[in-house]
């Protein structure tokens, strides 16, 4: 819970980690591409406060203690969603692995989201390891990486045929919540890697699921925000906006924020630290002190109240994960239907 | 002018296509060595992770463009800290297209990629000229109008003085007070903005404060 000038928001934190990314980890023969992944996001958590950079060895592999003060602590969350992240081609036992992420369940009852995934790649056995692992774990998500390494390909789309079947599987299982990561490599390697084209053709194919774009999409903002405009169930991810742009790079934030809020909507927007790439602290409260600045080149954007943070940093992520909220936190009134939150026609 | 000023105005023309800046105001030019007529040029990049496609488009320009420097005899440009840097080191340097590059992970070559990017280049470029009461191209002036006619001529849209001032991606004439173009080229700037300075973070932080502004 995080109070501030006698409002008081419920924490969602809708992208945490429990990563294991140290030497020790790295699969024999792929060390330099395990090396590099960790290096990539030590230098993501660069962008925030100087205060908040942690050592190499340290951000390679954090104990459950450090979660919980980072995270429950002094982070100020209620409730967080671990998402899962194989790359099991790089790290000998997953980078986070559902198993991984499942271990600190127990420390932290009530608190914890747990999310699975699933690589259309894998064909029947991946099928079966999807149901084996929902049917432990009874999750309500998943969190799709598309540039995942599998036997010599180097990532995935959501179009692709293969994937049917799992999105079926999704909806007959009531996991109802797609986060899609999008990352540099997809086959083939001529298209663009980053393209969110193919989460438009889906959100349109399965109505009962919604897809929560991480990062906006971002380097690819401009086509998540038309398509989002367009598809019901497609939700933001801000993490990555607010991690790496708040401190680093203000004036940008405030434009991509007001995009967002212009064109996507404060009712379909979901606050992540993305820890730990950036502990949730500093996001939290600089997300709720912040305003969109009052010079000339913002007037276009809608401003942000209390009542749209409070949506942001947790209600609207309570809302897909079922999560009941007590009234305290609540905002007046019911929330927008989400189609009215668009910012122009298609 | 020395051969190396020439040559590294040279690498000036190259653009990262994804970005639409130079790769030398990007600070992706780790070095420029020119021995008597042989020319040697390091690129890096913001991590090592960056898409290997626009990649081998930056590594491929870079050494077409230093091969029309007059007095050049050869050129290696070698992409540092990559985790493609082999395959597209190997292909760059003979000449080899991006299928030889990654064999089987190709569908086709990277034109339609390079055509996408110089739509949104060009759709981004124009959201700071629309203060501009301009109707014809021919009244738009200036780095960003000039940049705006090198992206139409590529992309084979019309870029005579007569051409209409503003055009969709895909070379439709719009009015500048259009508030859905206006919108949606204001966004794209944003996001290349935002790409721009995202990596210019990331490879300071990777390689230090020396990087170009």
């Amino acid at each position: 819970m995080y109070e501030k000038d006698g409002e008081k928001y419920f924490v969602l934190d809708g992208h945490t980690h429990f990563w294991d990314a140290s030497p020790a980890n790295w699969k024999p023969g792929a060390e330099e591409y395990a090396k590099g992944w960790i290096e990539c996001f030590h230098a993501y958590m660069g962008l925030g406060p100087p205060e908040t950079h942690w050592t190499l060895e340290h951000f390679q592999k954090y104990s459950v203690d450090d979660f919980e003060k980072d995270v429950f602590e002094d982070g100020h969350v209620d409730m967080a969603i671990l998402q899962s992240t194989y790359l099991k081609e790089w790290y000998r036992n997953g980078f986070n692995d559902i198993e991984q992420n499942a271990s600190i369940l127990d420390r932290f009852p009530g608190k914890l989201i747990l999310n699975g995934r699933w690589d259309p790649r894998e064909g029947e056995a991946g099928l079966r390891q999807l149901e084996a692992d929902h049917a432990k774990y009874g999750f309500k998500g998943v969190k799709l990486y598309t540039a995942e390494w599998h036997n010599g390909s180097r990532g995935w789309k959501l179009t692709d045929p293969e994937a049917v079947p799992f999105l079926d599987m999704c909806a007959d299982l009531g996991i109802k919540n797609i986060h899609v990561h999008k990352g540099p490599t997809i086959w083939p390697l001529d298209k663009d890697a980053f393209d969110v084209a193919d989460v438009d053709h889906v959100a349109t194919d399965y109505q009962s699921l919604n897809f929560i774009v991480e990062h906006c999409g971002i380097p690819r903002i401009e086509d998540f925000c038309y398509i989002a405009t367009q598809e019901r169930n497609v939700y933001a991810g801000i993490a990555v906006v607010v991690g790496a742009h708040m401190h680093a790079r203000p004036k940008f934030f405030a434009k991509l924020m007001g995009e967002l809020l212009f064109w996507v909507g404060e009712d379909k927007m979901l606050f992540g630290s993305d820890y730990a790439i950036w502990e949730p602290k500093w996001q939290v409260e600089g997300f709720v002190d912040w305003e969109m600045p009052d010079d000339e080149a913002f007037t276009d954007y809608p401003r942000l109240g209390v009542e749209g943070k409070k949506k942001i940093m947790g209600l609207n992520a309570a809302k897909l994960y079922g999560v009941e909220v007590p009234a305290e936190f609540q905002v007046a009134g019911t929330p927008a239907d989400p189609t009215a939150a668009v910012g122009v026609e298609g | 002018m020395t051969l190396r000023a020439q040559v590294y105005e040279a690498l000036g023309t190259v653009y990262d296509p994804e970005l639409d800046e130079p790769i030398t105001t990007l600070g992706f030019v780790g070095s420029c060595v020119v021995a008597k007529s042989d020319v040697s040029v390091r690129l890096r990049l913001p991590t090592p992770q960056c898409a290997p496609n626009f990649a081998f488009l930056m590594a491929a320009d870079a050494r077409a463009a230093v091969l029309t420097v007059a007095g050049v005899r050869s050129v290696s440009v070698v992409l540092e800290d990559h985790y493609t840097g082999e395959e597209i080191n190997g292909a760059v340097n003979d000449g080899q297209r991006f299928a030889d590059a990654f064999p089987g992970e190709t569908a086709g070559d990277l034109r339609a990629l390079r055509e996408l990017f110089q739509r949104k280049a060009l759709l981004a470029r124009q959201s700071r000229l629309l203060a501009s009461p301009a109707t014809t191209l021919g009244e738009l002036s200036g780095p960003d109008a000039d940049r705006c006619r090198a992206l139409r001529r590529a992309l084979g849209i019309d870029a005579s003085d007569d051409a209409p001032a503003f055009v969709t991606g895909d070379g439709t004439p719009v009015a500048a007070s259009d508030v859905r173009f206006r919108r949606m080229a204001s966004l794209t700037a944003l996001s290349l903005d935002t790409n721009g300075g995202m990596c210019r973070d990331l490879l300071k932080t990777r390689y230090g404060e020396e990087v170009a502004a």
